[in-house]
């Protein structure tokens, strides 16, 4: 065959050119940094992500180390957990499923960024250094309200990050000399125990441990919940000194608040004894 | 007077047939053209008659109308006039050639139904799918039905020139294939084996799908064929533009192809390898295996080699040219080439952008900057550089040069057709540089919205509205550019009258002819088996890991009929309510 010699050195050119990106290129990908996504996630029938361990109570757990999971479900147009909070200097999987049709999950701006195929289980492992706020956007169209699926991304300095949560569950009324109960749920998703102290305050004064709660005085519990785990507290409550009227009570543990209002109403007035 | 010597005089019956899909094709460029302002204006919020859900509505059509109509009846087109002209000889039965035309319109007629049926109360369908139609979302049957005449007619229109080119064979068994032709039939070749990969989605798994024959589907298996095709489509497209670059170029430019046997060589070298490299649009896909995604990019890498060829010949044999004009000098030979000529100037400009294209797209094909683009509007500043002005501007510019020949005439106005031209290299350069550089930190690519509620993006350089103002000028002087070049097209045809100076039909000669390639290079078999091989090695491992986590229907999707519009508000309660 006849060839230029132009033509020959631009085509030993172009090799070069190719072999060399193929290089950088590769050298790019099983360098440290960023991991593939690829098809360790598995596959799932979207009729059981409920029943999936992972996608049963989706969100942020620990791992162990500066280690963290976090699940989310995608499913027209939102996503569950919309905001996902992590700590600086952590490394994050994330294992993220649709329940509908076919979806991404993109944090704006940055090469964190997988589909989600229903049926399909993405996985994706992500280092987070500094401390930021992202967007989260799907931008694979998904249906006609698609430019409304977002969430939002925290990635907060290590000291203010916890995985703590707390509900409170306690009757709105008692009646004046009754005994009422304050419950709080506490859970910890560290892979660590919590050990900390649980504060109830109603009005202004403080008052030890187990006692029950008087008129106006703060009440604290020290409290160990395992790790993964959760833990009941129940904050007895005698309202013989309250005096009839509304109460506000805060709950506080590690920092984190459940509030309410009691109102405690004379006897006569038919409330609901000691609920 | 000489005797005139057109397309239009040497094949009466095929220059009807070649002006039919031409027109088919432009009409389609106007229809999606127009959609495209409507998109370019609505998500950058410069003005909007739309609600924001039938956006999608919108960009179904502009997809499939320009990337599969404009382009394709195009293609069949330019290939009948290029199969017959270097054959010299016309098709075999005209009522044949008309069939598959008659075919790929009535496809084309059910999928625009179906798509209209989104935004059209009484039509009772809808296909707001978008061109890749992933399952589960599912389309009314129409549509595939639709998509599947529309592919079975391109096959047909191959056929019909395979036939013409063997009967030649069989009169000329000595000779080489002449290089047109053998364009043209390699590019049917790869794009008989890519569309196999559509055509088993559709009606092995999606059409019964849709038809309730079956209840569910693989959407990660659909999505794979897809991109089985997906990804060979665009060589398809682009295949004519090389055509014509190598054949209608250097003539334009005054002078003759570098050589012939490079040119061959790029032609098989899209044959062998186009297919194998769909996965590169998974790379961000769960359930398909990283070593899989690797093969897909080294593939896509080999794939710059017959296009920096395509370069250098095109750019070569334009220099050619202006030297036989009388061009000297290092670069001011540039200044003797024909710049007054719309068909040349616009391909020149076109070959320019695809530069920029293949540029950007290098950067797509990175396995791991992908992470950062993919589904971006850089994707899509990417795109309209490639199909969107290498292939289109390349039409538009060659019809210049083509309508006279099919129609006998001469153009309305020439003047107006370089204005045309120049005015889309000008539309395209802000609107893709604005939205390759919104891709960067983050737009999404297929978005009705230029915002999101609770965040908004952050541009290194410039802001987001001088970014959305350069992609609404950008879109409204590509759209006036489109009706320039309707509007002169039309008024060549029905207005002007017929002219003994049309050039003759011919095609550029070569400095370096066949004789200088081995006869190897004409064995279509063996190219078409080494394709089949390496489409067999780069998915059978994936199709069948696919197949084998998720099963061949998949465990249990429901369907997904974009028709059923709610408000966003309830679906969050609904999320909430399946939620434990
Ligand atoms: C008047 C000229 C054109 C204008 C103003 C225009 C505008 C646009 C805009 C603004 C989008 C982005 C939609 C989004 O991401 O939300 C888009 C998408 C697209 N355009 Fe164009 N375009 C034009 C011509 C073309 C041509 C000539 C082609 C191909 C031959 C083309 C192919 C596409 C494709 C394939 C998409 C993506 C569709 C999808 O995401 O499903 N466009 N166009
Ligand atoms: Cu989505
Ligand atoms: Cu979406």
């Amino acid at each position: 065959m006849n060839i230029h010699t132009y033509e020959k050195t631009w085509l030993a050119v172009a090799m070069v050119l190719i072999v060399g990106f193929i290089a950088t290129i590769t050298y790019g990908a099983v360098g440290p940094g960023i991991a593939m996504i690829d098809d360790d996630g598995g596959t799932i029938d979207p009729d059981t992500i409920n029943d999936d361990e992972r996608f049963s109570d989706p969100g942020v757990t620990h791992v162990g180390g500066n280690e963290y999971e976090a699940a989310v479900v995608a499913q027209a147009w939102a996503y569950t957990p919309s905001e996902i909070t992590v700590p600086a200097n952590s490394t994050v999987t994330f294992y993220v499923t649709s329940r509908d049709v076919t979806h991404s999950y993109t944090v704006a701006g940055t090469n964190v960024n997988t589909m989600v195929v229903p049926g399909q289980v993405s996985e994706m492992t992500v280092e987070f250094d500094e401390p930021g706020e992202y967007g989260i956007l799907c931008n694979e169209y998904c249906g006609a309200y698609h430019h409304t699926m977002e969430g939002k991304l925290n990635v907060v300095p290590e000291d203010e990050f916890d995985l703590t949560e707390l509900s409170t569950e306690a009757p709105d009324e008692a009646q004046l000399g009754n005994q009422t109960t304050i419950n709080t749920t506490v859970s910890n998703d560290m892979n660590y125990d919590l050990e900390t102290t649980a504060t109830l305050e109603i009005g202004n004064q403080t008052v030890e441990q187990d006692q029950t709660v008087e008129q106006d005085q703060t009440v604290e519990q020290d409290v160990t919940v395992p790790a993964h785990g959760s833990e009941t507290l129940e904050f007895a409550v005698d309202t013989t000194d309250f005096g009839t009227g509304d109460h506000d009570w805060t709950v506080t543990v590690d920092g984190h608040e459940g509030s309410g209002t009691l109102t405690v109403t004379n006897a006569t007035e038919g409330g609901d004894g000691d609920a | 007077m000489a005797m005139r010597n057109a397309y239009i005089d040497q094949f009466p019956e095929e220059a009807r047939v070649i002006r039919a899909a031409l027109w088919s094709s432009f009409l389609a460029l106007m229809i999606g053209g127009t959609l495209g302002l409507i998109q370019g204006l609505h998500r950058t919020n410069v003005l909007r008659f739309i609600p924001s859900q039938d956006y999608y509505t919108v960009l179904t059509a502009h997809g499939v109308l320009l990337v599969i109509t404009f382009t394709i009846f195009f293609l069949v087109g330019i290939f009948t006039w290029a199969v017959t002209t270097s054959l010299d000889r016309g098709v075999k039965d005209i009522r044949f050639t008309w069939g598959w035309y008659a075919m790929m319109s009535l496809g084309t007629l059910l999928v625009g139904v179906s798509i209209l049926g989104g935004v059209v109360d009484q039509i009772p369908m809808n296909a707001d799918v978008l061109y890749t139609f992933y399952s589960p979302f599912q389309a009314h049957p129409a549509f595939y039905v639709g998509f599947v005449l529309f592919v079975v007619g391109t096959w047909l229109a191959g056929f019909d020139w395979f036939r013409t080119w063997w009967a030649w064979k069989k009169d000329n068994p000595d000779e080489r294939i002449p290089l047109p032709t053998f364009m043209a039939l390699t590019t049917m070749l790869f794009w008989y084996l890519s569309s196999i990969g559509v055509a088993i989605s559709i009606l092995a798994f999606l059409l019964p799908w849709s038809l309730g024959i079956i209840d569910s589907v693989n959407p990660l298996l659909t999505r794979t064929l897809f991109w089985f095709f997906g990804h060979p489509v665009v060589y398809f497209w682009l295949m004519p533009a090389y055509m014509l670059w190598y054949t209608m170029l250097p003539k334009l430019s005054g002078g003759k192809l570098f050589s012939d046997p490079l040119a061959r060589v790029v032609f098989v070298l899209f044959l062998i390898l186009s297919t194998p490299v769909g996965i590169h649009h998974q790379y961000l896909d769960p359930g398909i295996a990283e070593g899989f995604k690797f093969i897909a990019m080294t593939n896509t890498m080999f794939l710059l080699l017959p296009s920096l060829l395509t370069a250098f010949t095109v750019v070569a044999s334009m220099e050619h040219g202006a030297r036989q004009r009388g061009g000297e000098g290092y670069l001011s030979w540039l200044k003797a080439l024909p710049w007054r000529d719309p068909a040349f100037t616009g391909m020149a400009l076109a070959g320019l952008m695809f530069a920029a294209g293949g540029f950007s797209g290098m950067i797509n094909a990175g396995l791991s900057i992908n992470y950062l683009v993919h589904n971006s509007w850089w994707v899509v500043g990417h795109f309209h550089l490639t199909v969107g002005t290498a292939v289109a501007l390349t039409f538009m510019a060659a019809s210049y040069w083509f309508i006279p020949q099919l129609t006998g005439k001469e153009i309305w106005n020439r003047s107006l057709g370089l204005v045309q031209v120049v005015l889309w290299f000008i539309g395209m350069t802000f609107m893709s540089n604005a939205m390759h550089r919104a891709g960067l930190f983050g737009i999404p690519r297929r978005t009705a919205e230029p915002q999101y509620e609770g965040f908004s993006f952050d541009p290194a350089v410039g802001t987001v509205a001088e970014i959305d103002a350069q992609v609404a000028l950008g879109a409204a002087l590509l759209t006036l550019s489109v009706y320039l070049f309707i509007t002169n097209m039309v008024l060549t045809t029905i207005g002007g009258s017929t002219s003994d100076a049309i050039p003759d039909n011919t095609y550029a000669g070569t400095l370096s002819g066949p004789e200088d390639s081995p006869a190897i290079i004409d064995n279509l078999k063996l190219w078409t088996s080494i394709a089949v091989v390496l489409v067999i090695i780069a998915y059978s491992l994936p199709l069948a890991s696919i197949i084998d986590a998720g099963g061949l229907f998949g465990p249990g999707i429901d369907p997904w009929k974009p028709s059923v519009v709610v408000d966003p508000s309830l679906v969050l309660e609904s999320v909430r309510g399946v939620m434990p």
